[in-house]
């Protein structure tokens, strides 16, 4: 038995055809977060030229998907910091979100609100995220998108925990805001 | 389980996240409790909302290409991954110099080099990309019209009723033309083609479903050897899609009829387009 031999356990790097698999996924969170279709296609290229050089360090599989999208929020906090708009904290969506606690939304008090809420088209949807701080917009599109809480604490760089109550709140802000475009 | 456990849960309940028992606690209660039945509809509304009528943006055909001149630059053999997306940084500077421009230039002029730097990118060679691109960005629009399961936003067979609608929702008015011979009208949404806001009008041909896109076609590359030809056809995954411009405006049909019939529906509404 050759009890020596050495197998290697970390899978092979993945390949830039592998990242451009989520370019579509990335644009669109682009799009959503820079609200500007050029702004989107800069911090896109951007995300992809800091991915490219560091490409072989990572699997492909879930865990790139986690890693380009981490790499596209921080490049868009480094843009948002550079340009200095606004200043980021990392937890305005807390305080900003402070009067929408789950469950207590108007749209929950009967089957009418929720009957108005079916008649939202696209654009109230779009404006409604829009008015949601940049985390919020993250975590909510994030978890659309299919990623595991795990996974959006991985790009957000913080524990499922605060992944939880951050999309919670999230969530119940933008029930909130639909539900007052429909009055 | 109470009411405050069960909120807590609905999230992950609704992605089917939970163990097993904890997950039939939840129903239970839900079955129970119509407060908290009411907050998982309500979640599951938005999620509902949020995956088909929040507007999904495809990277533009011009970043695909430039992600490609990168990644293109990242495999060059014996380039280090660091000097490879440093030397991929030129061209695209240039190509982000020409976008700078048409962003804040004077919208005429803006139209002008946007379509300018389309037409360099899109050389002799790469027009059949460009129109394959197109053709599969209007085949995966009428695939998401006909398989959504809520019916049209402005529901009705008549044309002057649809096409009022489309006002203070898009920043164009397209025509919409009506019923005709076989082909019956459904309705219409706004939708999107590629980076802009699309209308998107709905017909039934015998048992096809047919979907009539219409947008603004600023920016985009109409292929240089077709700038005679009055239509252009794409095929997509067994759907067909004519393409059309009036004015500003460019028109897409699209179906999975016979390309012949739909290449003579498409001439009979560019006539009322």
């Amino acid at each position: 038995m050759n009890r020596g031999e050495i197998v290697p356990l970390r899978e092979p790097g993945a390949t830039p055809a592998d990242a451009l698999a989520h370019a579509d996924a990335l644009y669109h969170l682009a799009r959503h977060l820079t609200r500007h279709a050029a702004d989107a296609e800069d911090l896109v290229q951007e995300t992809y030229a800091r991915a490219f050089r560091a490409l072989g360090r990572i699997a492909a599989g879930p865990e790139l998907r986690a890693w380009l999208f981490r790499i596209l929020r921080n490049a868009f906090l480094d843009l948002q910091r550079r340009a200095r708009r606004s200043p980021v904290d990392a937890r305005d969506d807390l305080d900003g979100l402070a009067g929408a606690a789950p469950g207590e939304e108007a749209w929950l008090r009967g089957d009418a609100e929720l009957e108005r809420m079916r008649g939202i088209v696209g654009a109230e949807i779009e404006a409604a995220l829009r008015t949601l701080p940049e985390d919020s917009r993250v975590v909510v599109l994030l978890d659309v998108e299919g990623f595991s809480e795990a996974e959006v604490g991985e790009v957000m760089g913080c524990p499922v925990g605060t992944v939880k109550s951050r999309l919670a709140r999230a969530r119940a802000a933008l029930r909130e805001r639909l539900s007052e475009y429909r009055r | 389980m109470d009411c405050k456990e069960a909120r807590a849960s609905l999230h992950d309940f609704g992605r089917r996240r939970l163990e097993a028992p904890r997950h039939e606690a939840v129903s239970r209660h839900l079955d129970g409790c119509p407060a908290c039945r009411r907050a998982a509809d309500a979640e599951t509304l938005l999620d509902r909302l949020l995956r088909e009528r929040l507007p999904r943006h495809a990277a533009p055909p011009e970043l695909r290409r430039r992600l490609d001149e990168l990644a293109h630059a990242a495999r060059a053999p014996g380039a280090s991954p660091g000097l490879a997306a440093g030397a991929a940084h030129p061209p695209l500077r240039r190509a982000d110099a020409v976008r700078r421009i048409a962003r804040f230039a004077a919208p005429a002029v803006a139209a002008a080099v946007a379509f300018a730097a389309g037409a360099l990118l899109v050389g002799r060679r790469a027009d059949g990309d460009a129109l394959a691109t197109l053709g599969r960005e209007a085949v995966t629009d009428h695939l998401r019209a006909i398989s959504s399961p809520h019916p049209p936003d402005i529901e009705s067979s008549a044309s002057h009723e649809v096409k009022p609608w489309f006002e203070g929702r898009l920043d164009f008015a397209p025509r919409v033309p009506p019923d005709g011979g076989e082909v019956r009208l459904r309705g219409g949404s706004v939708g999107w083609f590629l980076d802009r806001k699309a209308a998107v009008i709905t017909y039934t041909l015998r048992r096809h479903a047919v979907t009539l896109l219409a947008f603004r076609g600023e920016g985009l590359p109409w292929p240089s050897r077709a700038a005679g030809a009055d239509r252009l056809r794409a095929t997509s995954r067994g759907f067909h899609a004519v393409f059309w411009r009036s004015g500003e405006l460019w028109y897409a049909l699209v179906s999975d009829v016979d390309p012949g019939e739909l290449d003579r529906l498409a001439a009979a509404f560019a006539g009322a387009t």
